[in-house]
């Protein structure tokens, strides 16, 4: 009797928060996003993010006359989690438009069934490839890693006109990648890699690798570190055996976490960042009305889903049309939208960024130096 | 040639903590023969505590380390309790898998309760270190190197010198002749998982500030004290240290002259070349001589 009493609570409880918001003539948007599994808490950032632009939305007149809500279904932190959180919503056919994943796997793990449903998937993976395979309605809303390269290389050597580098990564997929491309970028920008030092995640011990740049004429380090503990270790060890040569490092060198755990070992170094709130007054706005409403700033979690949510609604109003085809014809049509990542020009691919921020580790707060763009 | 010493250093720093763990390792062997998996996590729950008393608490280092220790004596004979002493009379491998099963379980309950997000510990002294020349002695890693060291003391006096050591080695060697002789053979398995859990939490105390405090600590310095034990002679005490010290030399000098993204591979091969031509280590007795 207890028992079916709380099953009625609980079923109750399930009916309501099912049966919330959606009405017949809303306008749905689906998002896969972790709520539950260790990614949980950037999954709580993201939905911020889009709900933020959705009221936005709707306080401007929504999309097409209608009102836009967000189809919300967790994909638990992992793959299969993704993929089937993705076909609950694919079985829901009024929705327009799909919010993905942050995490590029997660991605690759959802491109056959975003093939197969065939409507736009807005994600925020930077994996290069995953706009590179063929799939007609992937739609990226960060800059990818063929840019963090890029934009590494560019400030190294035309903005701290510095010329011999040491190159750092780990040696995983995301360091590998990004060890290979910096080094091309390097080479078309005419400098030398004087020494390139790969380590396995998790290390212990840096000494080999502070002691073979020390040993070397490099002036200036540029770095892929996945983990901010193996950074922590790195920076320390680093600063000990007196090395201050310039470092600029891909975005984890300026997460919350690194500058916790490495302190002033980190100071004076820079890095690249997709969002910024000085980078624009969109993404200051953005990062203004994000603290109103939650008591804390906004990270890359929440910037993207934001600006996923206005550009569905802009492509599909531009577009008069729910209809896929005609909204990607739309999305791809974009160009120079101010969002709070930065100024979106959608290619072929379905890129929509094509740039980073550079900023600074100015004792401890990262501050804007300047945003670096490339042509689509 | 400062280059040489500053690996030589780092390396013995490293070795250091390797020794401690496979001490703890080999200490549990020699008890009860059976490898305790769970070692690792020894660490991690002494660097956690140790967190928690002195970064949230704010409690002073020392009285840290101290609730720290009482924590790890406490940790040791529960898990001894829980673990190992209901299966003990069954064969070798439901108790290794009871070890495993209990790492899992104190790693997810860590992972509950703190989340993966690392955290910092403050090193043991104020000074960063010494700088002799080009030269830098990190003052932890000076730390490490000599608690490793009157530990080994302490630790050869108490099993030499004082009936209780005395008592324990015996039990270590016959479990069934010590029992005979009037030896309680439960309380001395028990105090063998009190102080190697003490030496974990030890372990984890030292290492915390240099590589911070996370649920995969106990891991990265587990694999490499588990090779350090077979390359030492599984089961010899001062074999442990020898073999812990060699490793971090080894892998810290092979990073820098051969490959670092191969670092971590040294230690195995060195494993494996010594599983292959000399399976009883460097000072290992043979199993058919044990009995």
């Amino acid at each position: 009797m207890r028992l079916g009493a709380r099953s009625v609570v609980l079923a109750a409880l399930l009916a309501g928060l099912a049966a919330a918001p959606v009405r017949a003539e809303d306008l749905k948007l689906g998002m896969v996003v972790p709520i539950t599994g260790a990614a949980a808490e950037s999954g709580r950032f993201a939905q911020w993010g889009a709900q933020l632009a959705a009221d936005e939305v709707n306080a401007a007149g929504g999309v097409l006359g209608r009102k836009l809500v967000l189809a919300i279904e967790d994909d638990q932190t992992s793959n299969p989690g993704g993929v089937a959180a993705f076909n609950r919503l694919a079985s829901d056919a009024s929705i327009v438009a799909f919010l993905g994943s942050i995490r590029s796997t997660q991605t690759q793990a959802m491109d056959p069934d975003v093939r197969r449903v065939a409507k736009p998937v807005f994600f925020g993976g930077t994996d290069p490839e995953l706009t590179r395979g063929g799939d007609p309605w992937l739609f990226r809303c960060r800059p990818n890693d063929a840019y963090s390269a890029k934009v590494i290389a560019a400030f190294g050597v035309n903005e701290l006109k510095l010329k011999k580098w040491a190159v750092v990564f780990s040696t995983d997929a995301f360091g590998s990648n990004g060890h290979k491309h910096l080094v091309e970028e390097l080479k078309a920008d005419g400098a030398e890699v004087v020494t390139e030092q790969g380590y396995a995640n998790q290390a212990t011990d840096f000494t080999p690798v502070v002691l073979a740049i020390k040993g070397s004429p490099a002036d200036v380090i540029g770095s892929y570190f996945t983990f901010e503990q193996d950074l922590g270790i790195f920076a320390r060890q680093l600063r000990q055996l007196g090395v201050r040569t310039p470092w600029v490092g891909s975005p984890s060198i300026v997460a919350t976490t690194a500058l916790r755990l490495s302190g002033p070992a980190l100071f004076g170094t820079y890095g690249v960042a997709d969002f910024n709130a000085d980078s624009s007054p969109e993404a200051h706005a953005f990062a203004d009305a994000y603290k109103a409403a939650h008591k804390m700033a906004p990270d890359n979690f929440s910037s993207w889903t934001y600006d996923a949510v206005k550009l569905a609604a802009r492509a599909i109003n531009t577009a008069k049309s729910t209809d896929p085809k005609a909204v990607r014809e739309a999305i791809l049509a974009v160009r120079d939208y101010k969002g709070v990542e930065g100024t979106y020009d959608f290619d072929a691919n379905g890129d929509g960024l094509h740039g980073y921020n550079i900023v600074k580790n100015d004792g401890g707060k990262v501050v804007f130096i300047k945003h670096i763009e490339f042509a689509p | 040639m400062t280059v040489l010493l500053q690996l030589l250093f780092q390396g013995v720093g490293i070795g250091a903590v390797y020794a401690l763990v496979a001490l703890g390792f080999v200490l549990i062997y020699r008890a009860t023969n059976v490898v305790n998996f769970a070692q690792g996590q020894f660490a991690v729950v002494g660097a956690y505590s140790m967190v928690v008393t002195t970064a949230d608490l704010g409690l002073p280092y020392w009285l840290g380390i101290l609730i720290t220790l009482a924590v790890m004596a406490v940790f040791g004979a529960l898990f001894n309790l829980g673990v190992y002493y209901p299966l003990r009379n069954r064969s070798f491998l439901p108790v290794v898998i009871s070890t495993i099963g209990a790492s899992i379980f104190i790693t997810n309950i860590i992972l509950g309760i703190y989340g993966p997000e690392p955290s910092m510990l403050a090193p043991m002294l104020d000074a960063p270190g010494i700088s002799l020349g080009a030269l830098f002695l990190d003052a932890q890693y000076l730390t490490i190197i000599a608690v490793t060291l009157a530990l080994v003391a302490l630790q050869y006096l108490f099993f030499e010198h004082t009936l209780l050591g005395k008592r324990m080695q015996a039990v270590s060697q016959d479990k069934e002749m010590a029992s005979l002789l009037g030896i309680k053979v439960g309380w001395m398995i028990m105090l063998t998982f009190i102080y190697s859990a003490m030496l974990g939490g030890i372990a984890g105390i030292l290492v915390a500030p240099i590589l911070f405090v996370s649920v995969g600590l106990g891991g990265q310095i587990a694999l490499k004290a588990f090779a350090a034990t077979i390359i030492g002679g599984f089961g010899d005490v001062p074999g442990a240290i020898v073999g812990g010290i060699a490793i971090g030399v080894i892998e810290t000098f092979g990073a820098y002259y051969i490959s670092v993204p191969y670092k971590d591979a040294f230690a195995f091969i060195v494993l494996f070349a010594f599983l292959l031509l000399r399976p009883s280590g460097l000072f290992g007795e043979k199993v058919s001589q044990k009995a």
